[in-house]
């Protein structure tokens, strides 16, 4: 590899004193950021216009390749251009305005940074001569999304723009991506400058350079002593199994090992769940036997995670007999919620391709066994739950969505209880089907995020599945969706609650349901107020004929479930319990 | 970072027990670029880190600007705190000095108070702390003096009785040394 990376820069040396005379131009700021952007490979932009950005518009019409897609509020662009980052693995890009159009990125970006997803982030400044006057428009973005995002610049000069944009997309693809802002004073954008297309490396250049390097001999002999000792080993899979790609190398890795697999909610459809060795998600909302599993294991390899407060519960409880290999690519994850027993610091990909060739092939079975059986004593144990058969059930649409595309869609959830039905009724077996925020916990991210799904794959049916409460939170993207011509599909788990917040209360506040129960639209109204298709079903039987009928319509449907108004996500661990200490549901008598 | 294999006997950050901190000196080398000092000072907020002194000063590179902060908090988050440190783009290198041999020093401008006969003690007091007078008025003598943080706070002490009118400390800047000279020695001035 470091051969072909050496002959491919000594080849791009001799074709830039070829070819930089002939392309040295003098343009605009703007044109130049065009440029730059176009030649990272940018086919998609999200975005809203507005007064500083203006002379960046201008020029876009003059880059037809540069499709810029106009949302109805800029939180939405961030959280499409999040959508676009994590289906593609490529780098989203969203735009706005100075002030209000940036401040409105905020919470898009604080969910990609929680999520480690590459965007960047271009937006509008005031004049250099302005900033820091309290002009018109005028916010200190750079002081605002400073801890949000993974670096952020401001543009002081024209010439700087090219080699700031491919700086910001390295930065935001390499190690743990991240999002990246720039900020580009009106004037910069306006001035002109000598651009030299081939000065600056691209991200992609950078990145062929720069390959990970493999983990270092000893921590991987010493992992693999600790695998061959161990009795009770589970493999944690998270997010960055996904944002690396890894999923031939963690199947590889736990079919040598025979470990089973538990997939965190960033890390669902990463390991299909119909192999054998998945065993489920983990942590507050998990199937019992998984935290029952974590409770007794004696080795935890958790390969591109950070032990979430949400995975671990209590922390001092969570895995208490456990030894942990943690591969992370962030130093800076390893020890801070479990200490490693052996701190891998490698990129998911190339640390279980490494440790899959230092493990002999095992037979685990007596503890999948084992794990097998407290499920099925726990299906056993549901068997006798009552439950409500008139309404649609949120595990039914799931299991509908699943059947009428045969697990080939990509789901993208909001945050709430839908989002934990989702997670754990949905079989998830298609590489990254599962877009959900899971750091921050965005609600409101589904529908828009789903817009940055369905232009990264055009060709995949793409299913949001929301709550009442979080799909009014960006509604208005379904103009966007109709301006677009895009066809994504909407099932809405209406309850008229803010449902996971009353499950709260319910359980930790004595039934006190403040300020929970939530109205809405007619979503059947509304959908053919945006030029949409709406329908509503209201009889469980009625689930799977309406998402059928959804798949077979044109364009963007909306389904409103009306679902039963006070179901909970079961089992449950309280905030700051064991996740062995579940609140689980109890088998009421038959009537 | 260095990793062992041997088990490790540490914390980790969230269950730090309570009462184990103690102060720490990190010198963390930034790009001079818009925000990148911002982001140092930041994180130092962000992560709830006890900052007892913080210099910021150019460094024998241009363009690089050397921090020295000492913060108060537990071993292991400090070690999480460096970590952090490092991951900051602008941050070209991140070290905790505390346990290597480096030298600590402060500067400190005194004005104290004085009259006819309280003069020349106040002077001879700061001189056995290698204090120079840098001005003195019938009113007031205003002393100036490089040491540890302790002696400073020594020689406060020492001036407090005369009544210090005015005190401007520059907060710990800290080099590492390469030969191993016992560090009191070399600070006893």
């Amino acid at each position: 590899m470091a051969i072909a990376a050496k002959a491919m820069q000594q080849q791009s040396t001799i074709h830039q004193t070829s070819q930089q005379e002939e392309d040295i131009r003098e343009l605009a700021g703007s044109h130049i950021l065009c440029e730059a952007l176009v030649r990272e490979g940018v086919e998609l932009l999200y975005g809203y216009p507005g007064g500083t950005i203006m002379p960046f518009y201008d020029a876009l019409t003059s880059y037809p390749t540069l499709h810029h897609v106009l949302v109805r509020h800029e939180q939405a662009a961030a959280h499409a251009a999040d959508g676009y980052a994590r289906a593609t693995g490529k780098v989203g890009v969203c735009v706005a305005t100075s002030g209000p159009g940036a401040t409105n990125l905020v919470t898009g970006l604080a969910t990609a940074y929680m999520d480690s997803t590459p965007v960047v982030a271009i937006t509008g400044q005031v004049g250099r001569p302005l900033i820091g006057r309290d002009a018109f428009q005028e916010t200190d973005i750079l002081g605002v999304t400073q801890p949000i995002t993974k670096h952020n610049f401001l543009v002081r000069n024209t010439e700087e723009i090219a080699d700031i944009v491919h700086e910001a997309f390295r930065i935001a693809r390499s190690g743990r991506p991240g999002p990246v802002l720039i900020d580009v004073p009106k004037d910069v954008q306006q001035a002109k400058a000598y651009y030299h297309p081939l000065a600056a490396m691209t991200s992609d250049e950078y990145l062929c350079l720069h390959v990970s390097p493999r983990p270092a001999a000893y921590l991987l002999s010493h992992a693999g002593q600790l695998i061959a000792q161990s009795q009770r080993p589970l493999i944690m899979a998270g997010h960055g199994v996904i944002l690396s790609n890894a999923y031939a190398e963690l199947y590889a890795f736990a079919e040598k090992t025979s470990i089973p697999v538990i997939t965190t909610l960033l890390g669902l459809s990463a390991f299909p769940d119909t192999h054998p060795l998945h065993i489920g998600m983990p942590g507050m909302h998990g199937p019992a036997h998984v935290n029952e599993a974590i409770g007794v294991a004696d080795l935890i390899i958790g390969v591109g995670l950070r032990f979430d407060d949400r995975v671990t519960g209590k922390v001092s409880e969570f895995a208490p007999h456990a030894r942990i290999i943690h591969i992370d690519i962030d130093p800076s994850e390893m020890h801070k919620v479990k200490v490693a027993t052996v701190p891998i610091v490698a990129d998911a990909k190339v640390a279980l391709s490494a440790l899959t060739e230092v493990v002999a092939p095992d037979d685990k079975n007596v503890w999948l066994e084992e794990i097998r059986s407290w499920e099925a004593g726990d299906n056993e144990r549901l068997q006798g739950v009552r439950r409500n058969n008139e309404l649609p059930d949120p595990i039914g649409i799931m299991q509908a969505i699943r059947t009428a595309t045969n697990g080939e869609a990509i789901i993208v959830t909001d945050v709430g209880q839908h989002q934990m039905w989702a997670a754990r009724h949905y079989c998830w077996t298609r590489p990254n089907s599962h877009i959900t925020s899971g750091g921050l916990g965005t609600m409101g991210f589904a529908l828009p995020a789903a817009m940055g799904v369905k232009m990264g794959w055009p060709d995949s049916t793409v299913w949001v599945v929301a709550g009442d409460g979080g799909i009014q939170m960006n509604i208005q993207e379904l103009a966007t969706l109709q301006q677009e011509g895009l066809s994504v599909k909407v099932a809405i788990m209406n309850n008229g609650y803010l449902g996971m917040v009353r499950q709260w209360q319910h359980f930790f506040h004595a039934d006190n349901y403040s300020e929970t129960p939530i109205s809405g639209p007619d979503y059947v109204k509304l959908a053919d107020a945006y030029g949409v298709t709406g329908m509503r079903v209201t009889q469980r039987e009625e689930i799977e004929t309406a998402v059928q009928h959804a798949m077979q319509i044109e364009g963007t449907v909306i389904i409103d479930f009306v679902i039963e108004s006070e179901a909970n996500v079961f089992p449950m661990v309280a905030p700051g319990s064991a996740i062995t200490n579940m609140i689980k549901e109890v088998p009421e008598e038959k009537s | 970072m260095t990793h062992s294999i041997a088990p490790i006997e540490r914390a980790a950050q969230s269950s730090v027990p309570q009462g184990k901190e103690r102060t720490y000196t990190l010198i963390i080398l930034v790009d001079d670029r818009p925000g990148a000092v911002d982001r140092v000072v930041g994180l130092l907020r962000r992560r709830r880190a006890s900052t007892q002194t913080l210099a910021l000063v150019g460094s024998e590179r241009p363009g690089v600007i050397r921090v020295t902060a000492q913060v108060t908090d537990s071993d292991v988050a400090v070690d999480h705190l460096l970590e952090q440190l490092r991951k900051l783009v602008d941050v070209r290198q991140a070290e905790n000095v505390t346990r290597q041999h480096s030298v600590m020093r402060e500067l400190a401008l005194i004005k104290i108070n004085s009259s006819i006969t309280t003069r020349n003690e106040i002077i001879e007091s700061g001189r056995l702390f290698g204090a120079h007078v840098i001005d003195s008025t019938p009113e007031t003598v205003l002393l100036e003096v490089t040491a540890s943080k302790e002696k400073i706070d020594e020689l406060i002490t020492l001036l407090e009785q005369y009544g210090i009118c005015e005190l401007a400390r520059s907060g710990n800047i800290a080099i590492t040394r390469q030969s191993s000279a016992d560090m009191e020695e070399e600070i006893s001035l």
